[in-house]
């Protein structure tokens, strides 16, 4: 069981950039918690007898994080499963929704881009974060920054298609076999990797971004009720969904 | 050079001579070093030498329930770790006995010309 322990909301404040930075650097989750806790109880006795964060920790937050980092080891399994996670879940999510509105077609630009946008994206969401939280406490430097790194990939996107009518590439289209046949190989995949990475948060994430729109397709609503009622079922379920997560991480 | 350029490495020695004195937990080593007169480093540089120490198997830790608030780490001293202690006693005294022949031998030149002038 975790005790809520006083803290200053500077020290919170470092506890959680402190956080991101580790995780950001690909360093394993257990060890994070470790050291995060004997930090914690630290900084709370410190405070007590009325030590300042810097006596802590230094002048620099940043050269401090960098000193822990450096020596704990990088967990080179636990990022590829997080960049498989996110690489699949892109393409699966691209799939089955291309599936449920029709048959499957794909030039080599849109291929090629879409890799492409993955591994943009996964440097950007891990440089991005462990710089943010090695900046200023700015609030809002920091929320424009993350709306930045969570614009970029759709941007991206949107990039490709414009792209992809410009210049037309060689391009495979599949019919309703192959369709099925590539739909039933990324579903299996998808089942393969959550069992491997031991998490359900691909498979409910899909289900929750292609599902409503499918079956709100078929009924008689209007096309703008369809939109609006389908990004609220996604966006609440999936905000549902992290919220049930984080009471079972808790609880724990 | 600063001070804390200087305690690099020492600071490490200190650690496991404190350790081997008693099971203590972080902030208690930091409360010791502060005892003993180090009051210019950063106390929570001492965790990353800790990490070290621990992968170099020179420490071990347990949890240990606290009275006040969340269960505490406490180190203690693996056999490779006495080892450790032991040459780096060896290591400082031969260290601090040549900087203090250096020092001493430059204080006797100094004294020399100031009574000169």
């Amino acid at each position: 069981m975790k005790r809520e322990l006083p803290l200053s909301k500077k020290s919170q404040n470092f506890i959680e950039d402190l956080r991101i930075y580790l995780f950001s650097s690909g360093k394993q989750w257990d060890e994070i918690e470790d050291v995060i806790n004997e930090l914690e109880i630290h900084l709370s006795e410190a405070e007590k007898n009325g030590k300042s964060i810097e006596k802590i920790i230094g002048k620099s937050p940043k050269d401090y994080m960098e000193m822990v980092s450096n020596e704990m080891p990088i967990d080179y399994r636990t990022l590829f499963k997080s960049i498989c996670l996110i690489i699949f879940g892109a393409f699966s999510f691209k799939v089955f929704s291309d599936l449920l509105a029709g048959t499957l077609s794909y030039s080599l630009l849109e291929v090629t881009g879409y890799l492409a946008i993955a591994v943009i994206f996964i440097a950007v969401v891990f440089k991005g974060f462990k710089y943010i939280s090695t900046i200023s406490q700015s609030n809002i430097i920091r929320g424009v920054l993350i709306f930045v790194i969570s614009l970029l990939p759709l941007l991206l996107f949107l990039g490709v298609s414009y792209l992809d009518k410009m210049i037309s590439t060689p391009t495979i289209h599949f019919d309703n076999i192959g369709s099925f046949i590539i739909g039933g190989i990324t579903l299996l995949f998808v089942i393969g990797i959550s069992i491997w990475a031991k998490t359900g948060v691909l498979i409910i994430m899909i289900a929750l971004l292609t599902l409503p729109d499918y079956f709100l397709n078929l009924t008689a609503l209007q096309y703008e009720t369809q939109l609006i009622l389908s990004m609220l079922i996604s966006f609440g379920g999936i905000a549902i969904y992290l919220l049930i997560l984080s009471k079972l991480e808790k609880s724990k | 050079m600063s001070t804390t350029q200087m305690l690099k490495g020492i600071i490490d020695g200190c650690l496991l001579a404190i350790i081997k004195e008693k099971e203590v937990y972080g902030y208690e080593m930091a409360e010791k070093l502060e005892s003993y007169g180090f009051h210019s480093f950063s106390e929570g540089t001492i965790y990353p030498l800790l990490m070290r120490m621990q992968k170099e198997e020179l420490i071990t830790s347990t949890l240990k329930k606290s009275t006040a608030g969340p269960k505490r780490k406490y180190y203690s001293l693996t056999a490779k770790g006495e080892l450790e202690l032991k040459n780096f006693i060896e290591r400082w005294q031969n260290l601090q006995s040549s900087v203090n022949e250096v020092i001493r031998q430059y204080t006797i030149t100094k004294g020399g010309h100031q009574d000169e002038t």
